[in-house]
């Protein structure tokens, strides 16, 4: 089949041999897999998640949970970002150019059909847009990838669509590899938990609370995929879902802890999480600049990641991995010395910083493995730098209170451990929220500081990438609003039986098409 | 007892409301869900559209009235979550919570009578101390531990069970086993101490005297004095379990009511909540009543007994 | 309603019980309750494991001093059972290379701080609100048993997410949410005993010579009910713990930096498979407290009980003789 590392769309023209061992892989083993009680052989991937889907709507594929299933799967977007070079890839759409500052003209994919039996066409592409963003539906990725903007699209024939942008938008393509297509039999007026889309597989059953079966699709356009169905199951414990590999129940195990001590079935992937602390530098002690370098200074992020992490995570220097559009791969991590994290700490007390206000360290309980000794090993740390440091391990909700804008008023300073996935590949989507000083997820900025952002906002090709480097350089010289911990690894649970590389977007947009059976 | 039952199901009505009205206030104390249900990024204005198309603006009472004028209509609202209707999910949850609770009271209450009786018949004896040792030891165990660690031993290592899911009769067994130890624990105890006091009354020695086997004796006379206490303990377990079973739910990812209740909750989920709450309220207050009649059954067949010793 | 529980525990009320019972016994009765302890070596260790257990907790935290929390990630998971590094890690270290033993002793402490006030205030306020309930009966009765039905059917996972959410996740505020769910559970035995014991003679008698409700149900009804309820309170203890555990575990219990022996479990949990001492000591003191405050208190109910008492103070051998027969009978 499609070797896992080449994108399925990208070479679609030269597999017809390969289509047709898939196809009959895939009879051969159907009359297996239809009988519910005996153990879903090799043409079922089994896959357990970390928790039941709570829609599989297409314009809330952004959701890390609905994303995992039924982006590229069952859904497509006119346009893919191919998680490795992190260039955008043909899927729906074969071209895409910028007509003008505002304007973008795509080509569609000719002879492709939805799994009901209705062409897409630009009307369809259309149509999806209007649905996502320009409704009254309340879609996530309106919000999360296109903010208040409202999109004026056009089907100017079957395959030709524009799009129009209120402000010039460099990356409208990579936005819109978030919208997921649908066809316009679509309701307006309503969510839709199981969505038709152009994708492999079309979604065969969902027994609520159990599981999701999948199964490939005979009116696919591009290549027949190995497995000829993939079941979803979830378990919120991680050890659960390991075991499940480890027992054969399962194929493929997403999320796994490095304590789970999966060996040789547990594969490390970056997934493009970073974790930080997020310094509210309005309110004292937080305010004055040396103080939170002491805090830069007082971690030991060397120790944090060999031991607590067995060494799998990065040091960050910065809110972004590499393989994102802005990452500066100048930046070295802050070096661990506390020494000089006490001797600020005490010149800032010396200038009148009341530097034994509280600090309260605000943690989500089971955000990501091993957060609860990470948090407690912060708070040990920066005491020790001479500061006053109150844990608090909130639950999702109330700790979403903290992370986002209005902040809550009634307490002191507050440290937010935040843990930031950049799935779009762009800085933009960091920094935009994160940095600018009316950003949702921003404590302050300087006016100098959001200039650069802007600017950098609306740049293009190699200029934008040096301007994101030189935002992120700026932050650390002279904002430090955060202090950043690691770069997280991933760990998939895999077992022998399945052929499949991960990659940085695994956790969001797991693609079975990717997967072989091994022989 | 017709007449009784139809009062206790009239005076059962008030306390249903009670618990919706409170579960409704404490609920909407923990805070607005927007953030939740929207991105990181979502702006004022979309959050103030969220709150307006839930009806979380209005004042607290106002809500509440549209909610019970709902119910009356047997609208239950929508799950913020998966959009759907908040009783059809509740409804769909909950024989998989009952199925479990069910087959772990009975064994329990059967294994525990055993062990029980077994235990009384000689007190402070070996056998004794053994099961109020076991079944000690088993109720302190802290379930969730119990469940990983049975996975690990027996799907992982001896591979003879399914590790979680709902696929097979071998599923059943690890979510029951980890579910049983308490009640199994603590019913023993009960059973126990009453078949002891039980088996030193008068009118055990006078079926003893009479020629009747010791077995007879057990089952027959000591038992039926002693099931009552089982009866209210047994039934404040299953209680517990309808109310409980989150965590081997969550471990085991077993679609039952008690997972959907806690998701509900650190969701803010309201509608589900408020028919998850509804539902188990409404089961829990028929077991109340179920076992109250089991109870004056047993004490009208009790009765004579004792009396005439 | 009437359960052989009480039966047993009623019969020291009555002045004929102890005149019957055969001579021998008679006299043991006088044994110190010490004495008497000392005579059954599974109540004496546990009595011993108690007082143990007890004053790690009450002293233990200030004689482990910072032990418990100072760190040294290079120094994680080290195995228990070697003296290699000094008797702080006799216990091994946890995963933040702290030592285990100092961690469990503070943890005790927690522990006990959260499952004692929440198993007092809820016999102290079910129970007596359950007697009095029983003791007149009608709507009082029928009104407290309707709201014993409310608590029980309450969600206690929502009270404890509003208890975090609106104040914060302290153990003074666990107690009171396990306190509060586990009222209705001494409400409902305290009122089945009590509603029987009212119409007994003694009860009767008491009245009929012009005793007030709270003197009757405080002189003579809360006694008889009190070992039952007790013998509940114990097994209640075990299950606060646990219940606190299982909050830990689904992420809405005691925080850190707190740290409890049901916290210790669930955060160990994740551990088994390559520390697994992390989530096994804390639990096996949780068992070994359980069990011997329950065998403890299986003693106690036996020792205090006059009816009962002969049993402890025969040699073993005859006690597995055959079953004894009360002869008492009111």
């Amino acid at each position: 089949m499609t070797s896992s590392s080449t994108p399925l769309f990208a070479v679609s023209a030269v597999k017809w041999p390969a289509l047709a061992a898939g196809a009959l892989l895939a009879l051969s083993g159907c009359s297996v897999a239809n009988s519910d009680a005996a153990p879903a052989s090799g043409s079922t991937l089994r896959v357990v998640l970390g928790q039941e889907p709570p829609t599989l709507e297409a314009c809330e594929s952004n959701l890390t949970s609905t994303g995992v299933v039924v982006r590229s799967n069952v859904t497509e977007p006119l346009v893919e970002r191919n998680p490795q070079t992190g260039e955008l890839e043909p899927l729906l759409a074969t071209e895409w150019k910028a007509t003008s500052d505002t304007e973008w003209t795509f080509k569609l994919r000719e002879g492709v059909k939805f799994q009901d039996g209705t062409p897409f066409n630009a009307e369809a592409a259309a149509f999806t847009i209007d649905r996502a963003v320009n409704s009254k539906l309340g879609c996530n990725v309106e919000g999360y990838v296109f903010g208040d903007a409202d999109l004026k699209v056009k089907a100017v024939d079957d395959t030709t669509l524009t799009v129009t942008t209120p402000e010039p938008d460099p990356i409208l393509p990579l936005r819109l590899s978030f919208l997921e297509v649908v066809p316009t039999s679509t309701s307006t007026t309503a969510k839709v938990r199981e969505p038709v889309g152009t994708g492999p597989y079309k979604i065969e059953a969902w027994d609520a609370g159990q599981k999701i079966t999948l199964s490939s699709w005979d009116g696919y356009w591009g290549d027949k995929p190995a497995y000829a169905k993939a079941e979803y199951q979830w378990r919120s414990e991680s050890s659960v879902r390991a075991a499940m590999i480890t027992s054969g129940e399962a194929d493929v195990a997403l999320g796994l802890s490095p304590d789970d001590n999966m060996g040789e079935l547990g594969i490390d992937y970056p997934n493009n999480e970073t974790v930080a602390l997020r310094l509210e530098a309005t309110k004292a002690p937080l305010n004055d600049i040396r103080v939170r370098q002491a805090i830069n200074y007082a971690i030991d992020k060397e120790g944090i990641v060999n031991s607590l992490y067995q060494g799998k995570h990065k040091v960050a220097a910065q809110l972004v991995p590499e393989g994102i559009v802005g990452h500066n791969p100048e930046l070295k991590g802050w070096a661990f010395d506390l020494d000089k994290a006490k001797s600020l700490v005490a010149e800032a007390k010396a200038d009148g910083v009341d530097t034994s206000a509280q600090i309260s360290l605000v943690v989500r309980s089971a955000q990501f493995p091993k957060i609860t000794e990470l948090a407690q090993v912060l708070q040990e740390q920066l005491s020790q730098a001479g500061l006053n440091v109150k844990l608090k391990m909130l639950e999702t909700s109330q700790h979403l209170t903290y992370q986002v804008r209005p902040f809550p008023d009634d307490e002191g300073a507050v440290a937010l451990m935040t843990q930031h996935g950049n799935q779009a590949g762009d800085a933009a989507f960091t920094v935009d929220q994160y940095m600018l000083s009316t950003g949702a997820q921003s404590y302050f900025g300087t006016p100098a500081f959001d200039a650069m952002i802007k600017k950098a906002d609306a740049a293009s090709g190699d200029d934008r990438k040096k301007a994101f480097e030189d935002i992120f350089a700026y932050q650390n010289d002279k904002v430090v609003q955060f202090a950043h911990i690691s770069h997280q690894t991933g760990i998939i649970g895999k077992s022998k039986s399945v052929n499949y590389t991960p990659n940085s977007s695994s956790g969001d947009e797991l693609r079975v098409s990717e997967m072989t059976p091994a022989s | 007892m017709l007449i009784y039952l139809r009062k206790r199901i009239i005076s059962s009505a008030l306390p249903l409301v009670v618990v919706i009205v409170g579960v409704f206030a404490l609920a909407r104390m923990t805070g607005n869900p927007a953030s939740l249900y929207l991105p990181l990024n979502a702006t004022q204005q979309m959050r103030d559209d969220f709150t307006a198309r839930n009806g979380l603006d209005k004042p607290l009472l106002v809500q509440m009235a549209d909610y019970f004028g709902g119910v009356l209509r047997l609208d239950f609202g929508q799950s913020l979550r998966t959009g759907q209707d908040a009783a059809d999910m509740a409804l769909r949850a909950f024989p998989a919570t009952l199925q479990l609770a069910a087959t772990t009271m009975v064994l329990a209450v059967l294994l525990a009578l055993m062990v029980g009786c077994w235990a009384a018949l000689k007190p402070n004896g070996v056998a004794d101390r053994i099961s109020s040792f076991v079944s000690m030891a088993a109720a302190s165990i802290p379930d969730f531990w119990l469940a990983i660690v049975g996975i690990w031993v027996f799907a992982i290592t001896l591979g003879w069970l399914p590790t979680s899911g709902v696929s097979g009769a071998g599923a059943w067994v690890l979510p029951i086993a980890t579910l049983l130890l308490r009640p199994f624990g603590v019913l023993v105890q009960i059973v126990r101490g009453s078949m002891v006091s039980a088996l030193s009354e008068p009118y055990i020695k006078l079926a003893r005297s009479r020629g009747a086997g010791e077995l007879r004796v057990v089952t027959h006379h000591a038992l039926r004095n002693a099931a009552a206490p089982a009866l209210t303990v047994a039934g404040d377990l299953t209680v517990g379990l309808v109310n409980g079973a989150v965590v081997v739910e969550t471990i085991f990812g077993w679609p039952g009511i008690g997972k959907l209740m806690i998701d509900s909750i650190l969701q803010r989920d309201f509608a589900v909540l408020h028919s998850a709450v509804l539902l188990t309220a409404v089961a829990i207050f028929a077991l109340n009543i179920l076992i109250d009649m089991g109870y004056a059954l047993l004490d009208a067949r009790v009765r004579p007994v004792t009396v005439k010793a | 309603m009437k359960t052989s529980l009480s039966e047993a525990a009623a019969g020291d009320q009555l002045p004929a019980v102890g005149q019957l019972q055969p001579l021998k016994d008679r006299k043991d009765g006088n044994l110190s309750l010490l004495r008497l302890l000392l005579k059954d070596r599974f109540a004496t260790v546990s009595g011993l494991l108690l007082v143990i257990i007890g004053l790690t907790a009450l002293i233990g935290p200030a004689l482990v001093g910072d032990l418990a929390t100072k760190q040294n990630l290079l120094f994680a998971n080290k195995a228990p059972f070697s003296l290699a590094y000094g008797w702080e890690y006799f216990l091994g270290s946890d995963s933040l290379g702290r030592s285990m033993l100092a961690r469990l002793v503070v943890a005790s402490r927690t522990t006990f701080s959260v499952a004692l006030p929440a198993v007092a205030v809820a016999l102290v306020i079910g129970s007596l609100w359950g007697v009095w309930a029983g003791y007149h009966r009608g709507w009082r009765e029928n009104v407290s048993m309707r709201i014993a039905d409310v608590i029980m059917s309450f969600p206690s996972l929502l009270l404890a997410v509003v208890v975090l959410y609106v104040f914060s996740p302290s153990a003074g505020n666990i107690v009171l949410i396990l306190a509060l769910t586990r009222i209705p559970i001494y409400l409902r035995t305290a009122r089945a005993e009590s509603a029987e014991l009212q119409s007994r003679t003694f009860v009767d008698a008491a009245r009929t010579f012009g005793a007030k409700p709270n003197a009757i149900i405080g002189r003579h009804v809360i006694p008889v009910v009190l070992p039952t309820l007790l013998t509940l309170a114990t097994l209640e203890f075990c299950y606060v713990m646990l219940a606190e555990s299982s909050l830990s575990f689904l992420g809405i219990g005691i925080q850190p930096p707190d740290v409890s022996w049901g916290l210790m479990v669930s955060q160990g949990r994740q551990y088994l498979q390559t520390a697994w001492w992390l989530s096994i000591f804390p639990g096996v003191a949780i068992v070994l407290t359980t069990i011997a405050a329950n065998v403890l208190a299986a003693w106690l109910r036996i020792a205090t009980d006059p009816a009962q008492r002969w049993r402890l103070a025969l040699p073993r051998r005859r006690l597995i003789a055959r079953i004894p027969v009360k002869e008492a009978k009111p």
